[in-house]
């Protein structure tokens, strides 16, 4: 993977010199700190299982924000085709442009460990539940990146791309309420193609290994997809 | 066979010789090398079987008006395009098939200067030689010999998106120049170019030829002649012509009133770089004539023997070049 260092180090640097990253970042722990608050008040219980819920459903609609620009951006301004022209390859190009969108992600669900810290001083939270549940969050963000990158590979227009990425991830996470009206075994294979079957169990505590295994297939398949529209051009 | 890109720098294709086939022979193969080459946008052939080869040191210009398949062609080159039918090479190794390694040894100009704009000049010039696997220390003397050739040094610091056309130009040829490429692509380079900066660049691509094989396109006639070595034209995405020597072909208008006893024939037969002469019907003013000459040189050779043979020159004028004449019989047959 030539070039793969200078490729992260220039996608960093741009999502982190850009203001877009810090509003998405500040909108998201505001969002977060009131869903927090209240359930906390309304509950008072030290479970952040609805939080980690509504943690999930907010990365459907933020991620697309963060990856709409990656590649429709650099289309847009004629620098894919110099990229393209360098001995670095379509996977190195693409890998680098995922893990910068990752690390944004990573940052801005890191900072909302201080809700598990807040639930130990005052009581006595399942830290089980709680680390899967963070990491059910981070692989949901890494398939809805990896399915952004690809979608804004096929477009010039960042709106377009953030809206049809928003139209994916949303249907992955409610294909299986579809799934219920299909009969015997389509159910079956709708349901288990749903974001939302596979991230339930890692939001309360329970890691299977086949809920890992869906959530590094469908990144693996994002990210093929976008190497692919890359090398279509 | 080379995998690792890391080790596909000029340096290294060098050690492993002229050819990339492996032949033990070192037989040389064209810098470019284009077999049957096609591509298809739907029912639409952008470029249509075309068949080329450039060799080492030449300068290729690749003419054709807006739409005639030219960036098509050098974006297949570096691998943004795939090609319909047909291969394409660089220094053999197959642009599809072997595609890192194909791009190490280019050198892209694209036709647009659209950078990054937040990024400096320095820190996008070291961007790309990462990018194009030089280690540290070949970066540094490569970014200074860049910065020198290019006068960009004065600009290393500024942001791209704040610089002129021109000095953005200049950061793509820096760009392209980072790891001594043999194989320079520039795919319409004057445009939005001032006439000094035009100039500028015309004396870059001169200075720059020996060093490398060039491929450069343009709808420009005279863009193309004054620095290409070979000129190919591309009508509808079809290789017209390719054909060496004619580019620096010059026609010209004369009218002169010899001195008294001088034969003008005997005078054009002393001038080797005079190719053809046409006598016209002379006019009441003096005797007209259509000649071609060989090369700009052979022109001021021409003025020099006139006025030493004390001719009076009412007329001396540059008509279509060479190149330009056969453009447009080319197109004509071609529409035709």
């Amino acid at each position: 993977m030539n070039g793969f260092g200078a490729l992260l180090s220039k996608e960093l640097r741009a999502l982190f010199t850009a203001p877009i990253a810090y509003v998405v970042i500040a909108v998201y722990l505001l969002l977060m700190g009131y869903t927090f608050t209240a359930w906390l008040f309304v509950s008072q219980t030290a479970s952040l299982v609805r939080v980690l819920y509504q943690a999930a459903v907010l990365l459907l609609l933020f991620v697309p924000v963060i990856t709409m620009r990656t590649f429709a951006e650099e289309r847009r301004q004629g620098t894919l085709a110099l990229l393209l022209s360098t001995p670095a390859s379509e996977l190195a190009i693409v890998a680098a442009k995922f893990f910068a969108c990752l690390a944004v992600i990573v940052v801005m669900l890191g900072l909302t460990l201080v809700y598990p810290v807040v639930l130990q001083v005052f009581g006595q939270p399942d830290w089980g539940a709680v680390y899967s549940g963070y990491l059910g969050l981070t692989l949901l963000a890494a398939v809805l990146v990896a399915f952004g990158l690809w979608i804004s590979a096929l477009t010039t227009n960042q709106l377009v791309a953030a809206v049809l990425t928003l139209g994916l991830a949303i249907l992955l996470w409610v294909l299986d309420s579809l799934g219920n009206l299909l009969p015997d075994p389509f159910d079956v294979v709708v349901i288990n193609c749903s974001l939302l079957t596979h991230f339930t169990p890692l939001s309360i505590g329970v890691v299977y290994l086949s809920d890992v295994g869906y959530f590094v297939t469908l990144v693996c398949l994002g990210l093929f997809l976008c190497v692919r529209a890359l090398a279509r051009e | 066979m080379l995998n690792n890109i890391g080790d596909v720098g000029p340096d290294v294709v060098s050690k492993v010789g002229a050819t990339a086939t492996g032949d033990s022979s070192m037989k040389v193969v064209p810098v470019v090398e284009l077999q049957g080459l096609s591509k298809a946008y739907g029912a639409h052939l952008a470029v249509d079987n075309v068949t080329l080869q450039i060799a080492e040191g030449e300068v290729f210009g690749l003419l054709g008006p807006n739409g005639s398949g030219k960036s098509t062609i050098l974006k297949m080159l570096v691998g943004g395009l795939t090609p319909s039918a047909g291969t394409l090479a660089i220094k053999g190794f197959d642009v599809c098939t072997h595609g890192p390694i194909a791009r190490a040894l280019v050198g892209y100009v694209p036709e647009e200067p659209t950078l990054y704009p937040q990024m400096q000049v320095a820190e996008f010039l070291r961007f790309m030689g990462r990018l194009k696997g030089l280690t540290s220390a070949r970066l540094r003397d490569a970014l200074d010999a860049v910065t020198s050739l290019l006068a960009l040094a004065a600009v290393q610091r500024t942001a791209i998106g704040k610089l002129s056309h021109g000095f953005r130009q200049r950061v793509l040829i820096a760009q392209a120049l980072l790891n001594a490429p043999p194989l320079l692509i520039l795919d319409e380079p004057t445009n939005g170019l001032d006439p000094s900066q035009i100039i500028e660049l015309r004396e870059l691509i001169i200075r720059l030829a020996p060093r490398h094989t060039i491929l450069l396109t343009s709808h420009i006639l005279t863009e193309i002649e004054q620095v290409a070595t070979r000129v190919g034209i591309l009508l509808a995405g079809r290789l017209l012509t390719d054909s060496a020597g004619e580019s620096a072909a010059l026609r010209i208008a004369l009218q002169v009133i010899p001195p008294v006893g001088l034969v003008l024939r005997d005078l054009f037969a002393a001038l080797p770089g005079l190719t053809t002469v046409q006598e016209l019907p002379p006019t009441a003013h003096g005797l007209k004539f259509e000649l071609q000459l060989g090369s700009t040189n052979a022109l001021q050779e021409l003025a020099q023997a006139l006025c030493r043979a004390r001719c009076v020159v009412l007329e001396l004028r540059p008509l279509h070049t060479g190149l330009e004449a056969r453009f447009l019989a080319l197109t004509a047959r071609a529409t035709q």
